[in-house]
């Protein structure tokens, strides 16, 4: 994958199955950006809170945040995405708080169903173009959107679709329409999917795949196959596992061990052995997941190694962004 | 005995509930196909949506009426059911359709809520029903007493909490007082802009038709309108589910795996229930990673002298830092169990190990509803 391609369009929507690692993935794509110059702007569209985490911060509000250099955050709460709505478009500086209550959001997202969400992708469609809405003024090179999962992500970006439905005059539904075309056109947007080398997980991106081209009208990006166990053993060091674990005779490497001052016994070498075929088990499962993602996703995809650190922190971050920017 | 066999054999209605993605609707599953296995009338509840409850189960479809697991369909996986197996998946739109034709006082005015636009997009959009309508059809099943044992796994909301508010919400948002104070004077005015006195409305009115237009404002004015009269039924009902929940024919399972987010979710799900004084019953944990042997006390320079050696001790040093990569592992997961500990006593814990194959059959479902029973080969 290009650099340059894959930071081209201004916005980019990470999403995929509950639990397979999208504000990870998110959050390594905005810093892949980051060095390459871009001042890039990461979306919570979810209220989540796991972004600000991974950074090591407090939670984020709707004013957008830097995170870490070149890297900025902000959450899009429906309510706040509606009382500057309200104030850019009616130019309505005091709201009544009536106005932005959770109830009167609820009212009037029920009374045009999809409206929250569109108040959300209005939101970066200002990030996107770059228009002042706040005191401050922000112009992002890019807007990364750690979307809902997948499910929730399809109602979301097809609600300027399925508005007109509800709403059929008035500044809305044009409105719906510029972010129809802002969502359609792929040197704008681009969303990636992130999935595991699992059976469910692989045959829900698939799915997704599918119904983002068929509901939505999108492409898929690139998918990211998260938590990918590495390589270790070669073929000729997993025969010679094998042979030595035969007969439970692990002679040879107590030698091994020993000539390096290290005394071990069966006790110590039977988990080392262990944790070798359970590694290798899980990597022949994954693989032929792996394989099924490649063969039947017809798009790029990327594998990113699972991470065995203490804990999703900054460097993990780090070095999937190394390995994006590999790959 | 195993708490997960202890509330099957015990309970009338377990609850699954935890974060996304942890395996919730196959815990459901599992624990469904075991009871049945046993000898109850078992009926599984699905909020997910998705189609691999049905297709675990060797069922084509799920609807919001339960459908019998075969005979056949046991036999051909090697299973014999001393007692029978149903799958339903909640249909929110049907379920919500009962509850206003019950509340109504009349036919007429149930069939005017059904038809509205507004009543239409509450049952498909607005958060909380699926949720309350999940907890009406379990209520109504149960009412029934056709089952022995009802499983139920949580909608999948994005935070686990919601689910526990949901019945609450709704109903707060047919009472909300900000909803009466704009639209009740709209209403008893039929409709009409200039005959409400309330200025301040007024100015709420006029945006709101200027965002979602007018004809939007005349369907909920008319929902409303239809819908006075009924609160009390529906605050009733939920306060009959609600003692349903709290009553001790019922259990709540948290599901999660070791990771972090979704042990916090758990965590808090486990204090949640405990405050609102609800029958917590079990955990469990999917996806342990195994744990084998203890951290080695291996340096660095003996490593690379090791790889440096290459053949059998190249082999070697690389087996000591796959181990030491895997107690890595395991020590963040226990690390994170650990807090969940301080919450929830662990005999009442039940760890599901990483699983070569994964619940796409019966038999898949089967294996795991061992592991959950305590009864897996080689568990301890």
């Amino acid at each position: 994958m290009h650099i340059d391609e894959l930071l081209a369009p201004r916005i980019l929507i990470v999403s995929g199955k509950g639990g397979v690692g999208k504000t990870t993935v998110a959050a390594a794509l905005a810093l892949v950006a980051a060095r390459h110059g871009r001042k890039v702007c990461i979306a919570e569209v979810d209220r989540k809170g796991t972004l600000p985490g991974l950074f090591g911060g407090a939670e984020l509000g709707y004013e957008p945040r830097e995170l870490s250099p070149g890297v900025w955050g902000l959450n899009i709460v429906p309510e706040e995405a509606l009382a500057e709505y309200l104030r850019v478009q009616y130019h309505m500086r005091r709201l009544s708080r009536a106005f932005t209550s959770t109830s009167f959001v609820d009212y009037i997202t029920t009374a045009a169903p999809g409206l929250k969400d569109i108040l959300v992708l209005g939101k970066i469609w200002y990030l996107e173009q770059g228009r002042r809405t706040g005191e401050v003024h922000h112009d992002f090179d890019l807007i990364v959107v750690d979307a809902p999962a997948a499910g929730h992500m399809l109602t979301f970006l097809s609600a300027p679709l399925g508005l007109s439905d509800a709403v059929r005059v008035g500044p809305v539904r044009r409105q719906s329409e510029w972010l129809v075309q802002m969502l359609r056109d792929p040197a704008r947007t681009r969303v990636h999917l992130v999935t595991l080398p699992e059976e469910m997980p692989v045959a829900e991106t698939l799915e997704t795949i599918a119904a983002l081209q068929e509901r939505v009208g999108v492409e898929t990006g690139e998918v990211f196959a998260n938590a990918v166990y590495a390589e270790l053993f070669d073929a000729a060091e997993l025969k010679r596992l094998d042979e030595l674990g035969r007969n439970g005779d692990f002679e040879v490497l107590r030698k091994q061990a020993a000539a390096v001052g290290l005394e071990l016994d069966d006790e110590d070498l039977d988990p080392l052995i262990a944790y070798a075929r359970f590694l290798e088990e899980r990597r022949r499962i994954q693989a032929t997941h792996l394989q099924a993602l490649r063969r039947n996703a017809k798009r790029p995809v990327v594998e990113l190694p699972f991470l065995f650190s203490a804990g999703l922190a900054l460097p993990d971050i780090e070095t999937l962004a190394d390995v994006i920017e590999a790959s | 005995m195993n708490p997960i066999a202890e509330l099957v054999a015990a309970k009338e209605v377990i609850v699954c509930a935890g974060a996304g993605g942890v395996g919730k609707t196959t815990t459901a599953a599992a624990l469904g196909l075991r009871a049945a296995l046993d000898g109850k009338k078992t009926a599984v509840l699905t909020i997910d949506p998705a189609k691999r409850l049905a297709s675990s189960l060797g069922l084509k479809e799920l609807s919001n009426e339960p459908t019998k697991v075969s005979a056949r369909k046991f036999s051909a996986a090697g299973l014999k059911a001393q007692g029978e197996l149903y799958a339903m998946m909640l249909d929110t739109k049907t379920t919500f359709d009962k509850v206003v034709l019950r509340y109504a006082p009349t036919r007429d005015q149930a069939e005017r809520i059904i038809a509205n636009r507004f009543y239409r997009n509450i049952s498909s959009t607005l958060s909380g029903t699926q949720e309350y309508m999940a907890m009406e059809k379990l209520y109504e099943l149960h009412a029934e007493g056709a089952y022995d044992l009802i499983v139920i796994d949580t909608p999948p909301t994005r935070n686990a909490l919601d689910f526990l508010d949901a019945p609450q919400r709704l109903t707060d948002f047919f009472d909300s007082r900000v909803l009466r104070w704009f639209l009740l004077p709209y209403v008893r005015a039929g409709g009409g802009l200039m005959k409400v006195a309330n200025v301040a409305a007024v100015t709420f009115l006029r945006l709101v038709k200027r965002i979602v237009g007018s004809e939007v404002l005349d369907d909920t004015a008319e929902f409303f309108a239809n819908l006075e009269g009924m609160y009390e039924g529906f605050k009733q009902r939920a306060r009959e589910v609600s003692a349903l929940l709290h009553s001790q024919v019922c259990s709540f399972v948290v599901v999660t795996s070791p990771a972090r987010e979704p042990v916090t979710e758990a965590t808090y799900f486990a204090t949640r229930l405990n405050e609102s004084g609800l029958p917590f019953g079990a955990l469990v944990v999917n996806r342990v990673h195994p744990h084998y042997g203890d951290p080695l006390p291996v340096r660095t320079r003996q490593l690379a002298r090791l790889e440096a050696a290459g053949g059998d001790g190249l082999l070697l040093a690389k087996l000591l830092e796959n181990h030491e990569a895997f107690m890595r592992v395991v020590a963040r997961e226990e690390a994170n169990l650990d807090r969940l500990a301080r919450r929830i006593p662990r005999h009442r814990w039940v760890r599901v190990p990483y699983l070569e194959r994964e619940a796409v059959d019966l038999p898949g479902l089967k294996a795991i509803a061992d592991h959950l029973f305590g009864e897996a080969p080689g568990h301890s």
